[in-house]
C-alpha cells in the first residue's frame, strides 16, 4: 500500500538575486534563511526515499496562453522540459541555471488522471507542457545537488479567472491521496506559491502583501481545521494576493487532517515568504 | 474574464523575439494589426506597462517581456 511521506509547501521564486533586486539586502537575508529551512525540508524529503514526488503548481502563462487554460492538469509522458525564455528577466531569470530536463513518474501520473477521470474530475492532461519557475525553484532548492525523484506535475489554474474554487482544489487533493493509498509507492508531495503577494494583479500594488490574511491561513493550517478554508472565495484570494493559495489548497486535500508546523515565514514588501510543512504519520 | 487581445499581444511579445525587436523599433507599427481599442493601442505605443495591466494585461506578463517588462518596486 503506497503512502504519502512528506508533505510541504513553500514560495516559490527562491533567489538571492531577484529579492536583492526587488528589495534590497533585507530581501537577500529573508529569502536566503527560506531557502536553508527549504533544503533542511529536502533533507527529511530524501529520508524517506520517495519513488516520486508530486508537484502542485501554477502556469505563469509560459506553457499555457490562449489555446487553452485548464482548471486542472496532469503532466503525463516520460520527461518534462524546463521553459526556456530568451533573454530572460525577473522570476524567469531563476530558471536559468537548472538543468532543461526531468525524469516524470508516468505510472503515478497516468493514474492520478485516469482514476480522475474515472471518479468525476474533469482532468486536462498534457504531453508537452513546459514548467516554470513555480515547479523548479522549489524542487530545486529541496533538493540542491542531490538527485530529484521523478516528479509528477499537476498545473492549478490560479490565475485566469474563473479559475476552480478553494473547495474543489480541496477535494481534487483528496483524490490524490486516494489514488497514492491504492499505489505501491511511497510519494512526496509540495505546493508551491504564496504567500500573499501581487493583490488583484495589478502593478500599482506590487509590493502589497496582507500578513493578517496569512496569519489566518497559517492558524488554521497548523491547527488542522480545514473547513474554513473550504470556503475561502476567488475574490478574497485575488484581493489579498492569495491566488497561489489554490495549490496549497490541494496539498491539504491530499494530507488532510494533518496538522502543518511553520519552518519560515519572512515578511517583505514584495511577498510574504513561507516554508510549511506537515505533521505526516 | 482576461482581455484577450491585449494579453495575446503581450504574450506574443514575450515569446517572439522578432515581434519584440520590431516592437522596440517602431511600436505603432508593430502592433498596427492587433485588435485594440484606441486607449490599449496608445498604452501600448507609450509602452506604458501600469496602464496595460490595468487595462487587463496579465501582471506576470507585464512583468517580465524581456527588455519591456517592468518588475515593480519592491
Amino acid at each position: 500500500m503506497g503512502q504519502i511521506a512528506f508533505g510541504g509547501a513553500m514560495s516559490h521564486v527562491l533567489d538571492p538575486e531577484y529579492y536583492q533586486a526587488a528589495c534590497g539586502d533585507l530581501g537577500r537575508q529573508k529569502v536566503t534563511e527560506a531557502m536553508e529551512a527549504i533544503a533542511r525540508m529536502g533533507d527529511r524529503l530524501v529520508e524517506r526515499k520517495p519513488d516520486a514526488l508530486i508537484v502542485v503548481a501554477d502556469d505563469h502563462m509560459n506553457a499555457f496562453s490562449f489555446n487553452c487554460v485548464p482548471a486542472f492538469c496532469v503532466r503525463i509522458g516520460k520527461t518534462v522540459q524546463r521553459m526556456m525564455q530568451d533573454n530572460a528577466e525577473a522570476f524567469d531569470k531563476v530558471l536559468e541555471h537548472m538543468a532543461t530536463e526531468y525524469m516524470l513518474h508516468e505510472e503515478l501520473a497516468n493514474h492520478v488522471l485516469e482514476q480522475g477521470m474515472a471518479s468525476g474530475f474533469d482532468l486536462a492532461l498534457s504531453w508537452e507542457a513546459p514548467i516554470d519557475h513555480a515547479f523548479l525553484s522549489p524542487v530545486n532548492t529541496l533538493l540542491g545537488s542531490r538527485p530529484i525523484p521523478p516528479l509528477v506535475p499537476i498545473f492549478v489554474n490560479a490565475f485566469i479567472a474563473p479559475q476552480p474554487t478553494a473547495r474543489r482544489c480541496f477535494q481534487f487533493g483528496q483524490h490524490i491521496a486516494r489514488v497514492v493509498a491504492k499505489s505501491p509507492w511511497t510519494v512526496g508531495i509540495i505546493a508551491t506559491g504564496g504567500l500573499s503577494h501581487f493583490p488583484e494583479l495589478l502593478l500599482s500594488r506590487v509590493g502589497q502583501t496582507d500578513t493578517v490574511f496569512d496569519r489566518k491561513l497559517i492558524y488554521w493550517m497548523e491547527r488542522g481545521e480545514h473547513e474554513p478554508l473550504l470556503d475561502l472565495t476567488a475574490d478574497e484570494l485575488h484581493k489579498t494576493g492569495s491566488h497561489e493559495f489554490l495549490n496549497w489548497m490541494v496539498l491539504l486535500g491530499a494530507l488532510t487532517p494533518a496538522r502543518a508546523e511553520v519552518r519560515y515565514f519572512g515578511e517583505l514588501p514584495r511577498i510574504n515568504l513561507a516554508a510549511v510543512e506537515w505533521k505526516l504519520g | 474574464m482576461s482581455r484577450y487581445a491585449i494579453n495575446s499581444l503581450l504574450y506574443h511579445l514575450k515569446k517572439d523575439p522578432a515581434l519584440r525587436a520590431r516592437f522596440i523599433e517602431n511600436p505603432a507599427a508593430a502592433i498596427a494589426d492587433a485588435d485594440l481599442t484606441d486607449e490599449e493601442r496608445a498604452a501600448f505605443r507609450a509602452g506604458d506597462m501600469r496602464k496595460i495591466n490595468e487595462l487587463g494585461g496579465y501582471l506576470h506578463l507585464v512583468m517580465s517581456i524581456p527588455k519591456i517588462g517592468t518588475h515593480g518596486g519592491h
